[in-house]
């Protein structure tokens, strides 16, 4: 079973970020599980999303203390995402660019993979009330950070949101640079 | 139909399937998502029904028995302080014998004011002569609906159903799960037909004064219609299975229980989690099953009979607390084991407001359990933190103050 801990401040999209991956290994005719859980219902306040993806049907319905993929969508939720654990051998992504990136790794001394997430979304204009939509890159950055999802999948999920919108290629491209730009920094 | 959707919007999609015609409702957290969908559903002619939307959940349940008695099939859904804002028009309901069916959608009663899961609300309403049944899955939401309108419609039964769901944990999370279509679910529920309904051309008088003299006889009525139900909810879900294919257990569902020495007896999601501690305890050698308690009421006196005596001992979780004694679903246990044996019965209070119930606290707790370090009640997640401390120090400096 794949566990995936998301988290991000009310407002960037996380819960929408991970019904996105659930999307992805249901299409893939996998058994999944998203749930979230917020304190205060508004923008800007934490937000922890959740999700399992399993070839078995799941009946663990806790939160996610160990996950194989950990994702930390501001910088300023790293030590608190830390220390709430990650599975030995997780994988801990963050949004932030590499320079960052290095600087945790050699702060926890453990691998810090990172994307420019906000990065890309303002790069593409998008936008939601002055928000940059950092769910969108960083939903195919977990798909391939995770191994939930190849890209084509993940395209199969967005595409029919992206659709809908007047932005559609714009969005499919957050996904796709999502996917690729992810770069990983060791501790030195 | 295979879909990927929230608890809440399973409810929906299973309301549209057994051919609701009336929903009136009031909208809360969390239950909200529930009706919203059945107004989309409506809206979008996917579904034919009268959505009702009215300004209280005390009206909300007034115009599900009304819309009942006029010989629709109805349904309404609600939560916490909404379910407890019912509580005159939950009698009147089962009184009245309207074959309703209503989603509560658990969470805890404030103050402190908390949205999150525990089933205080649906606990509290224990006597109303509702029917209560606690799923634990969103495939289990999508088929208790269903079987819901087949027992309470039954002619032996005419109580009203409460299906309750977890905060959340269920109402929340996507899951994905099977939905029968309405002509699917046409052959397993036939369409509503009342005895009787409120008619102009007919008219008559339901539910008005009734003296001492008969009073006692209505109440012995309704005993007898909980006491029907039983059976008729064990057929419905044979039945059930025998048409879908799924099985979700009737009163109760037993797991690994065969040659298990200890049982652990939980309902609702929780249970869920309580089967992945099983699993886990019977790696490490420990001979233990789980009862999960889907019906709370009618209780499930003969299976906790039945399935309970000759064991070491019993763990009985619950979401709940009545004050002053224990928890709601260890008392009614004890009840119907007493004086059949003399096994130790254990209460955990677990999972208030939201508190995460996870498999590695309840596999810790029934090992202490077990090796009897844990007291017949026991708050197994309750625990003071710094912060605790610190509100307790500014109440002494405010009683100082005062002073």
């Amino acid at each position: 079973m794949l566990e995936i801990r998301v988290h991000g401040l009310g407002g960037q999209g996380a819960v929408t970020l991970v019904t996105w991956v659930a999307r992805a290994g249901y299409a893939q005719g996998l058994h999944v599980q998203a749930s979230y859980f917020f304190a205060a219902e508004r923008r800007g306040s934490p937000v922890k999303a959740f999700l399992r993806i399993s070839e078995e049907a799941i009946f663990v319905r806790s939160q996610v203390y160990s996950p194989d993929l950990l994702l930390v969508m501001n910088r300023d939720q790293v030590p608190v995402a830390l220390e709430e654990g990650i599975s030995p051998d997780g994988r801990f992504l963050i949004n932030g660019g590499e320079e960052l990136a290095h600087r945790l790794a050699s702060e926890y001394g453990r691998d810090v993979y990172s994307v420019d997430a906000t990065g890309i979304a303002i790069d593409l204009g998008l936008e939601i009330d002055g928000m940059p939509m950092v769910n969108l890159p960083l939903f195919g950055a977990v798909a391939r950070q995770s191994g939930a999802a190849s890209l084509e999948v993940a395209m199969e999920v967005i595409s029919p949101i992206a659709d809908k919108t007047g932005r559609p290629e714009a969005y499919r491209s957050a996904v796709t640079r999502g996917f690729e730009e992810v770069t990983r920094a060791t501790p030195t | 139909m295979r879909v990927l959707e929230t608890g809440n919007h399973f409810v929906a999609l299973a309301v549209r399937s057994a051919g609701v015609e009336v929903v009136p409702a009031y909208p809360i957290t969390p239950q909200t998502q529930v009706i919203e969908k059945i107004a989309d559903l409506i809206a979008e002619g996917e579904m034919e029904a009268e959505y009702i939307p009215v300004e209280s959940e005390h009206s909300a349940c007034a115009a599900l028995i009304s819309a009942s008695l006029t010989g629709v099939r109805a349904f309404s859904a609600t939560a916490s302080h909404g379910l407890v804002y019912m509580h005159e028009m939950l009698h009147y309901a089962a009184g009245i014998r309207v074959p309703v069916v209503m989603a509560n959608i658990n969470r805890a009663l404030g103050p402190g004011w908390n949205i999150w899961c525990d089933h205080q609300d649906a606990i509290s309403q224990r006597d109303t002569g509702w029917l209560q049944v606690f799923v634990s899955s969103h495939q289990e939401i999508v088929d208790t609906v269903i079987q819901a309108f087949l027992v309470t419609e039954n002619r032996d039964v005419l109580l009203p159903m409460m299906v309750n769901l977890d905060a959340f944990v269920l109402s929340h999370t996507y899951m994905d799960a099977e939905v029968p279509s309405p002509e699917e679910v046409k052959r397993y529920l036939p369409p509503y037909r009342p005895r009787w309904r409120l008619d102009t051309r007919l008219p008559v008088t339901h539910g008005s004064v009734v003296y001492p003299v008969d009073f006692s006889e209505t109440r012995e009525s309704m005993k007898e219609g909980q006491e029907n139900a039983r059976e008729i909810i064990r057929e419905a879900a044979k039945g059930y299975e025998e048409m879908f294919g799924r099985w979700h257990g009737d009163l109760v569902e037993e797991y690994r229980v065969e040659d298990a020495r200890h049982l652990i007896l939980a309902m609702g999601s929780a249970a869920a989690e309580c089967r992945v501690a099983v699993d886990s305890l019977r790696e490490e050698g420990h001979s233990v099953g789980l009862l999960r308690v889907r019906f709370f009421r009618p209780f499930p006196v003969e299976e906790i009979r039945r399935l309970c005596q000759d064991r070491d001992d019993l763990l009985v979780m619950d979401r709940n607390y009545s004050y002053g004694l224990s928890g709601a679903l260890y008392s009614e246990v004890k009840g119907v084991l007493y004086g059949r044996t003399n096994i130790p019965v254990r209460n955990l209070i677990m999972g208030l407001g939201g508190r995460d119930v996870t498999h590695q606290l309840i596999e810790r707790m029934a090992v202490k359990a077990w090796k009897g370090e844990l007291d017949d009640i026991t708050w197994a997640d309750s625990h003071s933190t710094k912060s605790h401390e610190i509100t307790k120090e500014m109440l002494g400096r405010f009683e100082e103050m005062l002073d």
